[in-house]
């Protein structure tokens, strides 16, 4: 019987596992095998792929525009989990309230999650264009600005920040949000009406309410939001890609997007391959610290 | 009890015949396919990729209309599938690294992908069958032919020119009484001064020039460097020319339009920037090196703009009157068993008939010469235009497999990198083209590795 059952389970597990092995892990350990080689495909038939130990990280590494690109990325990623979760945690109470319009609220909230990031990146490319951006219009028509803002295109830096960055950031966030909302709500409406009632018998205001109640009783998803957006943030590709191809002058490069222009466009499959696997080790350590964290959960 | 352990027998039962049931469609599967796939292998059928060109629609169905035509003739049947260009390269690159490849295809890039591909995978060379094609040199443009020659060998069959000419509104002329278009590059500077307008707060309404139409930034650069006495490397694709003075006049006149005259948009370089919705709506006066296809483009999606528009040769710049020219060819893919059959299916698209359909279709320079005397090339003045231009057309291919990857209209590329320090950024220009040779000679030198 338990035998029976065992060959069962995995039955219905291969399909799943096959893809993942497939697609997942295979990919990622060949990708990881060619980081230790010469492959180069304009050489390739020439000399093969010899073991070159950690000199194609070292290139990388050694490349200005690499470096520039880890910063990026970091950056990019925490100005997109802040801000998605600080809007997720206020739009989701307001959703998760009670007040006529609310089912409209939600569809709008929604809306943004049936845009797939190419057409998103597509729209608001148009609607950041700097001479026809019906943004830079209205704002020009309500007396804010004389001159066009440059969303995708100005090269000017305040540190490390500058405004195509947060535009693509803003696309981001705008594109990802109603994940975490639903999140969000998954995560209040499972919160007892309770721990609420008795709060406000103790005097408790909004604030502390949100403070002592909502907040601790969210950890858990939020937890796992956070994990999921800093690894979905390290890996981003398409947004930055589509809407400034790294540009201007490397502000909005990311690692994702160096990785895929030195493999397709330059055919260092090798120089790739090793920007990817910073990516994973990257990934990797915010992988452990969830696990870790999970675990902990699970044995108290 | 008993009806708990018929209970459990029945889910036995049920997760066994489960169990079974999956290998044995798994097994099935497997069996079908493996019976199929050489049957497959008999047929008289091609598998035959293209890009997409002009209406997507029409294309596929032009293609299907022909393979019938051809099916009928010699009994082969075409399977035809479309590629779409924002995948196109990625595609070819992993064809020529031996991915799921076509029989024939219609491609580009002969040089880097015939390299990548070495002698296992990507285009085939069909030397023996060469001579199939009566009059090869004389019916078609002798560029285009270079363009399906790599190192001695012969791969295929042009079909495809992409011309660059001059574009201008007519109606802006008009306004501001400038009788024709430049000539040269200073009346470029004049004209464009003179067109480009800004509101009370310095905003551009409109810029009086811009580099070009496509959105390939760096195909911008070639034509001023060609004009300018260049070349941007031996005829042997070993050595990289590009420090020297023809750089530096193309570079300076480029940063002067930019910065000192203020004609062309800054943001011009940048991934979002698309100079055809400016042309459309009046605020864009004059592009140099446009695509043919814009022609097509706006006699069939913008006949309001009719008589406010129209092309003519490249200004001439220090040197000559040199203008971009690209193109695309059928070829064989390696690893194919119906090599006769494909190029029965090249002969028969290499017709003049059906070439002046393809040219006609995709709204693509025809590389034969009578497709382009005939009248479907001379009925508007555009397209004069563009059949005097493929006189001054010099091709965009060069003889060295990195070609492609120095030429990538992606930061991180040399030519990019150049064109936007020197540019964009203002940059020292000895410094920044030094930097360049520098870059261009070691990609020469890692595709030259024997």
């Amino acid at each position: 019987m338990e035998r029976d059952k065992l060959i069962f389970c995995y039955v219905m597990v291969a399909p799943a596992l096959i893809l993942t092995v497939g697609l997942g892990i295979y990919p990622m350990l060949a990708s990881m095998v060619m980081s230790f080689q010469l492959y180069d495909l304009l050489q390739i038939n020439a000399v093969g792929t010899p073991f070159v130990g950690f000199e194609n990280y070292i290139a990388v590494f050694q490349d200005p525009r690499f470096v520039q690109t880890i910063v990026n990325t970091v950056l990019f990623t925490i100005i997109a989990v802040v801000v998605s979760i600080a809007m997720g945690l206020f739009l989701s109470q307001v959703i998760n309230a009670n007040f006529k319009g609310r089912a409209v609220l939600r569809t709008l909230v929604f809306v943004p999650w049936f845009v797939p990031p190419v057409v998103a990146s597509a729209i608001w490319m148009w609607l950041l264009q700097t001479e026809r951006s019906p943004i830079n219009h209205a704002l020009q028509s309500m007396g804010l600005i004389d001159t066009d803002i440059r969303f995708l295109t100005d090269p000017s830096t305040f540190g490390p920040f500058s405004i195509p960055m947060m535009a693509v950031a803003a696309v981001r966030v705008w594109n990802g949000l109603p994940v975490i909302i639903i999140f969000l709500l998954a995560g209040l409406q499972s919160i007892p009406k309770g721990l609420y009632e008795a709060a406000e018998i103790d005097g408790a205001s909004i604030m502390q309410k949100f403070w002592f109640v909502t907040l601790p009783m969210l950890r858990p998803v939020m937890s796992v939001l956070l994990a999921l957006l800093v690894m979905n943030g390290l890996g981003q590709f398409e947004i930055n890609y589509i809407m400034t191809r790294g540009g201007p002058q490397n502000l909005t490069n990311i690692m994702a997007v160096y990785s895929y222009q030195q493999a397709f466009m330059f055919f260092r499959f090798d120089y790739a391959a090793a920007a990817s696997g910073v990516i994973l080790l990257m990934t990797s350590v915010v992988c452990i610290f969830y696990v870790r964290a999970q675990s902990k959960d699970t044995l108290r | 009890m008993d009806k708990m352990l018929k209970l459990d027998r029945a889910r036995s039962d049920l997760m066994r015949s489960v169990a079974r049931g999956s290998l044995v469609a798994i097994t099935s599967a497997g069996v079908t396919l493996s019976s199929i796939a050489p049957a497959l292998a008999q047929d008289n059928s091609i598998e035959f990729w293209t890009q997409s060109y002009g209406d997507a629609l029409q294309w596929n169905a032009t293609i299907r209309d022909l393979a019938a035509e051809f099916e009928a003739e010699t009994g082969i049947s075409v399977q035809h599938e479309t590629i779409n260009w924002s995948v196109a390269f990625d595609t070819w690159l992993t064809v020529s690294r031996g991915g799921a490849a076509p029989d024939c295809a219609d491609m580009y890039w002969l040089h880097s992908f015939s390299a990548i591909g070495g002698d296992q995978y990507g285009p085939m060379p069909i030397n023996e069958y060469r001579d199939q094609w009566e009059n090869l040199d004389e019916n078609f443009f002798e560029g285009s032919l270079q363009d399906v020659t790599w190192q001695g060998d012969f791969y295929g069959i042009p079909w495809r020119g992409d011309i660059r000419s001059f574009i201008y509104r007519t109606d802006a002329f008009a306004e501001a009484g400038i009788e024709g278009p430049p000539e040269t590059w200073d009346e470029i500077v004049d004209i464009a001064t003179e067109l480009t307008e800004r509101d009370e707060n310095g905003n551009v309404t409109r810029w009086g020039y811009a580099y070009g139409t496509a959105t390939n930034s760096v195909s911008w650069l070639l034509p001023y460097y060609w004009q300018a006495g260049g070349d941007f490397m031996t005829e042997d694709g070993r050595t990289a020319t590009i420090d020297n003075e023809a750089m530096r006049t193309a570079l300076t006149f480029m940063r002067d339009l930019m910065w000192e005259h203020e004609v062309v948009d800054p943001d011009s370089m940048e991934a979002n920037y698309d100079p055809q919705p400016g042309f459309l709506a009046g605020d864009i006066a004059m592009i140099n090196s446009a695509e043919q296809s814009w022609g097509v483009e706006l006699d069939r999606d913008y006949p309001q703009l009719e008589g406010q528009w129209a092309m003519s040769l490249t200004p001439e710049g220090p040197e000559n009157r040199d203008s971009f020219s690209g193109g695309g060819y059928l070829g064989v893919l390696r690893g194919t068993d119906k090599v006769e059959q494909c190029v029965e299916w090249m002969e028969f698209l290499s017709q003049e008939d059906n070439m002046a359909t393809l040219s006609r279709v995709s709204g693509n320079v025809s590389t034969r010469r009578d497709v382009m005397d005939s009248e479907f090339w001379n009925d508007r003045p555009w397209k004069v235009v563009v059949g005097e231009a493929l006189e001054y057309a010099r091709t965009s291919q060069h003889p060295a497999p990195a070609w492609s990857a120095i030429a990538a209209p992606e930061p991180g590329a040399v030519l990019y990198d150049m064109m936007y320090d020197a540019v964009v950024r203002q940059q020292d220009l000895d410094e920044v083209i030094s930097r360049a040779q520098e870059r261009m000679q070691a990609e020469l030198d890692r595709s030259n590795v024997q």
